[in-house]
C-alpha cells in the first residue's frame, strides 16, 4: 500500500506549552483513520498541523515521500491535495453554494468556469445539495452547510480529506445526514482522516482508530482492537466515559 | 515569490494613487491677466450679483459677477495697464496669503494699509478715504447716540483682524465682544440682538442701512468720534512686496481725483442689489439664487462622493497592505516597516487635526512653501480624500477584523494564495462590513466639506455665504440651505440602506423544482439557520 501521509517525531508548542509530543503516524491510500480522544488532547491541532494551518515546532510531515516542511515546498499546491472540512463549516459568506464550490477550482486549479461548474454540480449532487446551487450560506441549515462544505472540498479532487469534528456544531437531528455522506465517501475508497466524537462512526466506518491523550498517541489499532480489547488503562477509562 | 509580488503590487498601487492625487496642475502666471482678489461680499466696495448689469465683472471659475467700488477702480487700472481684469473671489483672511503665494497680483478689497499688514505686503497710494461709524439697530437704545460716550455698556464688535476692532477700546466702559469673521455674521448678530452695534466704515454702513430697514448708522461729529490714524481710514491696493506693479498703479491712481472717487462711490451705492419685500421669501431666494444653490450642492456632492470613494480606496489599500504576511528578506522587512510607519504617521496626523486647518496648510502652504499653485477644486478633492482615507483605514481594519478567522483558513485550505484569499473571499466581505460606516463617512463629508469655504471652493455653504452677503437675508438664506443639506444627506442615507438590503438578500431560500430533486429530508433541515 502506498503511504500518502507520514508524520515523524512531530512536536508542537505554544510558547512553553507543549501540545503535541513525538507524534508518529502514517496514513495509507484508501484508508479511513479516525482520531478520538477527550477535549484538549491535541486531536484538532494534529489535524491542523497536517495541512499546515498550524506550523509544527519540529518533526517531519512527508506527503508521498516529500517533506512538506521544507522551505522550498509549494505549500498552496500541497493544500490542493488535502481537502479540509471544518467544524464551523467556514463556507464563504460572499458566495452562493455553486460559487463556493467553483472558486477554488477556478482560482487555484485554473479550471475554466464551465468545467468548474460541471464538477461542482456533480459533487453537489453527491451530497444532495444540487437544488440549492444559488442559495447563500446564511439561507442554509447547519447540516446543509456542512454538506456543501464537503462538496467544496471534493471539487478539488484531493488525495485525502481531513475532517475536523464535522458534526460537533450541528443540532442532533442533522448529524445523521452528514455522517451518511461521510460513510458513502469512505465506501467509495477516499482516503480520510477524521477527528470526531462520534464513536459509532469510528467503530463502524474507520479502518484504524487513533486514541490521543495529553498530546501523545496513547493507543492505535483496528476499531475491534480499540473498542473491544483496549490494552491501555487510559483508553479504557476514556471509552468508559464516552460510551456510558 | 507570489506573496512578495503581491506586496509590491500594492505598494506600487498606493504610490500611484498618491502621485495622481498630488498633481501640481499648475497654471503659470499669465502676463496678459491682472488678477485681483476680493471678498465680493463687502458692499459697496465689492459684492456678488447674478448678471453683468452696471458693468459687473465675471468672477473667475464661477457664473457670478462682482460689482462695486473696488471693481470700478480695478477696471480703470486694468484698462490703463492694458491687461485683462480677472476677479478671484477670496475670503478676507485668505487675501494676504493668496497675494504672497502669487495666486493673485493685487488685493483691491477695501483694505486699509495698516503698519501690521505692511510687514507682509506693500500698499499703493490711497484710493478711497472714509471714516468710522457704528451701525446699530433702528429704534434701539443707541440709535440716537451722537458721541462715543453714548455707547457706554453697549455690546460692540468689529471684523476680525481689522483696525475697526482695536478702536472699540476708545469707547468708555464698552462691552467689547469677540470679533467676527465677516460682515454678514455681524449683521446677523446685530439683527438678532446678540450685539448692539459694530464698528464699520461709512460706505459699508450706508449699504447695510439701505439693504435692511432695521439698521441705523450712527455718525459722529468731528471730535466726538474715533481717533484714527490716516493709514487706517484710508484704503489702498495691496501688492506683493517689492512689486513693480506698485509704481504703475500709483501713476494710474494719481489720475483719479477725489471728486471722481466720490462720484464712483455714490453711483455704486445706488447700484447695489436691493431687496424687494413683496414676494414670498423662500420663492424669491430660490428664484434669484436657485442656480447658485444647485451648483453649490453639485460641488458639495462631487467633493463628498469623490472624497468618500477615493478615501475608501486608500483605506482599503492600507488595510490590505497591513494583512500581508511578514516578508522574509531583510530589505523588504525594512521597507515594510518604513511604509507602515508612514501610514501610521499619515493616519494620526489627519485624524488629529481639523480639516479646516489641513485645507489652509495644503492650499496656501503648498503655494507659499513650494510655489505649487493647485487648482482649488483639485485641492479640495485631495483634502477630503486623504482626510477620509485616514478614517477609512481604521474602519477597514475593523472590517477585516470582523471577518471570521475560519474564512481565511478555509481559503488557505483550498490552496489559495494570500492575494487570491483577499480578492475572492475577504475583500468582498470587508466591503459589506464597512458599508454602514462608509455611508456614515459620506454623510459626514456632505456636511463637513462646508469648511472648505476657507479656500473659496464654491460648495454649498460658500454659495450660501455669498448669497446672504449680498441679500442680507441671513435666516432665510441659511434656512433654505439647511433644507438642501438635509435633503442630500437623507437621500444618501436611504439609498445606502437599500443597497445594504440588496447586498444581503433574503433570509430564506426556496429551491426551484424541489419536488423532483430533493431526496433527503430537507423540509426539517431548512428551518435551522
Amino acid at each position: 500500500m502506498e503511504k500518502i501521509i507520514e508524520i515523524k517525531n512531530l512536536r508542537k508548542c505554544y510558547g512553553n506549552n507543549e501540545v503535541l509530543t513525538d507524534i508518529d503516524m502514517s496514513v495509507e491510500k484508501g484508508e479511513v483513520v479516525t482520531i478520538i480522544g477527550s477535549s484538549g488532547s491535541g486531536k484538532s491541532t494534529l489535524l491542523r498541523c497536517i495541512n499546515l494551518l498550524e506550523t509544527p515546532t519540529s518533526g517531519q510531515i512527508l506527503f508521498k515521500g516529500d517533506n512538506v516542511l521544507d522551505q522550498h515546498y509549494d505549500l498552496p499546491k500541497y493544500r490542493t491535495h488535502l481537502g479540509m472540512v471544518f467544524q464551523q463549516f467556514n463556507l464563504f459568506y460572499n458566495h452562493d453554494v455553486l460559487a463556493n464550490c467553483t472558486v477554488g477550482q477556478i482560482k487555484v486549479l485554473k479550471r475554466s468556469p464551465e468545467e468548474a461548474e460541471k464538477v461542482a454540480k456533480e459533487n453537489l449532487a453527491k451530497v444532495g445539495m444540487e437544488a440549492f446551487i444559488h442559495a447563500k450560506p446564511k439561507q442554509l441549515s447547519g447540516g446543509q452547510k456542512q454538506r456543501v462544505a464537503i462538496a467544496r472540498a471534493l471539487c478539488m479532487e484531493p488525495d485525502c480529506l481531513l475532517f475536523d469534528e464535522p458534526t460537533s456544531a450541528l443540532d442532533p437531528e442533522m448529524v445523521g445526514e452528514v455522517l451518511d455522506i461521510m460513510k458513502s465517501l469512505a465506501e467509495s475508497g477516499l482516503t480520510m482522516i477524521v477527528v470526531t466524537h462520534e464513536m459509532d462512526f469510528a467503530r463502524d466506518v474507520s479502518d484504524r482508530v487513533v486514541f490521543m491523550d495529553q498530546g501523545v498517541i496513547a493507543e492505535e489499532g483496528t476499531p475491534e482492537h480499540i473498542f473491544n480489547h483496549p490494552t491501555k488503562e487510559r483508553t479504557k477509562e476514556f471509552l468508559k466515559r464516552v460510551l456510558a | 515569490m507570489t506573496k512578495q509580488l503581491t506586496k509590491w503590487t500594492f505598494t506600487a498601487l498606493l504610490l500611484t494613487l498618491f502621485c495622481t492625487l498630488f498633481p501640481s496642475l499648475t497654471h503659470a502666471a499669465n502676463q496678459e491677466e491682472f488678477r485681483i482678489g476680493m471678498e465680493a461680499a463687502y458692499a459697496p466696495f465689492n459684492w456678488t450679483q447674478q448678471t453683468d448689469e452696471n458693468g459687473a465683472v465675471q468672477i473667475q471659475g464661477s457664473k457670478e459677477y462682482a460689482g462695486g467700488y473696488d471693481v470700478e477702480i480695478a477696471k480703470i487700472i486694468a484698462k490703463k495697464l492694458n491687461k485683462k481684469l480677472v476677479i478671484i473671489k477670496t475670503e478676507w483672511d485668505g487675501l494676504a496669503p493668496a497675494l504672497t503665494s502669487g495666486k493673485i497680483d493685487a488685493i483691491i478689497a477695501g483694505m486699509s494699509p495698516t503698519p501690521e499688514r505692511q510687514k507682509t505686503i506693500d500698499f499703493t497710494d490711497v484710493y478711497y478715504k472714509s471714516h468710522l461709524v457704528i451701525l446699530t439697530k433702528k429704534g434701539g437704545d443707541y440709535a440716537e447716540a451722537t458721541s462715543l460716550a453714548d455707547f457706554k455698556h453697549a455690546k460692540i464688535t468689529a471684523q476680525l483682524n481689522t483696525f475697526h476692532y482695536s478702536v472699540i477700546d476708545q469707547i468708555p466702559e464698552v462691552a467689547k465682544e469677540t470679533p467676527m469673521d465677516n460682515f454678514s455674521a455681524m449683521r446677523v448678530a446685530l439683527e438678532s440682538g446678540v450685539i448692539d452695534g459694530y464698528v464699520t466704515e461709512k460706505p459699508e454702513a450706508l449699504t447695510a442701512e439701505k439693504a435692511n430697514s432695521h439698521f441705523k448708522m450712527v455718525e459722529f461729529a468731528k471730535n466726538k468720534g474715533f481717533k484714527t490714524s490716516p493709514d487706517d481710514t484710508a484704503i489702498a491696493i495691496g501688492v506683493k512686496k517689492g512689486s513693480p506693479l506698485r509704481q504703475e498703479i500709483n501713476q494710474i491712481l494719481g489720475t483719479i481725483s477725489d471728486d471722481t472717487q466720490d462720484q464712483i462711490m455714490t453711483t455704486t451705492i445706488d447700484r447695489q442689489p436691493e431687496e424687494n419685500k413683496k414676494e414670498i421669501w423662500v420663492l424669491k431666494i430660490l428664484k434669484e439664487n436657485g442656480g447658485m444653490f444647485l451648483r453649490g450642492a453639485g460641488m458639495t456632492l462631487l467633493l463628498s462622493l469623490v472624497g468618500t470613494v477615493v478615501g475608501t480606496m486608500i483605506g482599503m489599500g492600507i488595510g490590505v497592505f497591513r494583512t500581508l504576511p511578514t516578508p522574509t528578506t531583510a530589505f523588504k522587512k525594512a521597507l515594510n516597516k518604513l511604509l507602515n510607519g508612514f501610514f501610521t504617521v499619515y493616519i494620526e496626523i489627519f485624524r488629529s487635526t481639523p480639516m479646516i486647518v489641513q485645507a489652509m496648510v495644503i492650499y496656501y502652504g503648498s503655494a507659499q512653501a513650494f510655489g505649487i499653485d493647485i487648482n482649488r477644486t483639485v485641492a479640495a478633492l485631495v483634502i477630503v480624500s486623504i482626510n477620509t482615507g485616514a478614517y477609512m483605514t481604521e474602519i477597514v481594519r475593523g472590517g477585516i477584523f470582523a471577518v471570521e478567522k475560519g474564512q481565511f483558513e478555509a481559503a488557505e485550505a483550498l490552496g489559495m494564495t494570500h492575494r487570491q484569499t483577499m480578492t475572492s473571499v475577504i475583500i468582498p466581505q470587508v466591503v459589506r462590513n464597512i458599508l454602514p460606516a462608509t455611508g456614515n463617512e459620506f454623510v459626514i463629508n456632505i456636511k463637513d466639506t462646508s469648511v472648505l469655504n476657507v479656500i473659496a471652493v464654491s460648495e454649498l455653504f460658500f454659495q450660501a455665504k455669498t448669497v446672504a452677503g449680498s441679500n442680507f437675508r441671513f435666516f432665510d438664506t441659511f434656512f433654505v440651505v439647511c433644507v438642501i443639506y438635509f435633503v442630500m444627506t437623507f437621500t444618501v442615507t436611504q439609498l445606502l440602506r437599500r443597497l445594504e438590503k440588496k447586498m444581503d438578500g433574503p433570509d430564506n431560500y426556496i429551491p426551484y423544482g424541489n419536488q423532483m430533486q430533493v431526496q433527503k429530508p430537507e423540509a426539517s433541515a431548512k428551518k435551522e439557520g
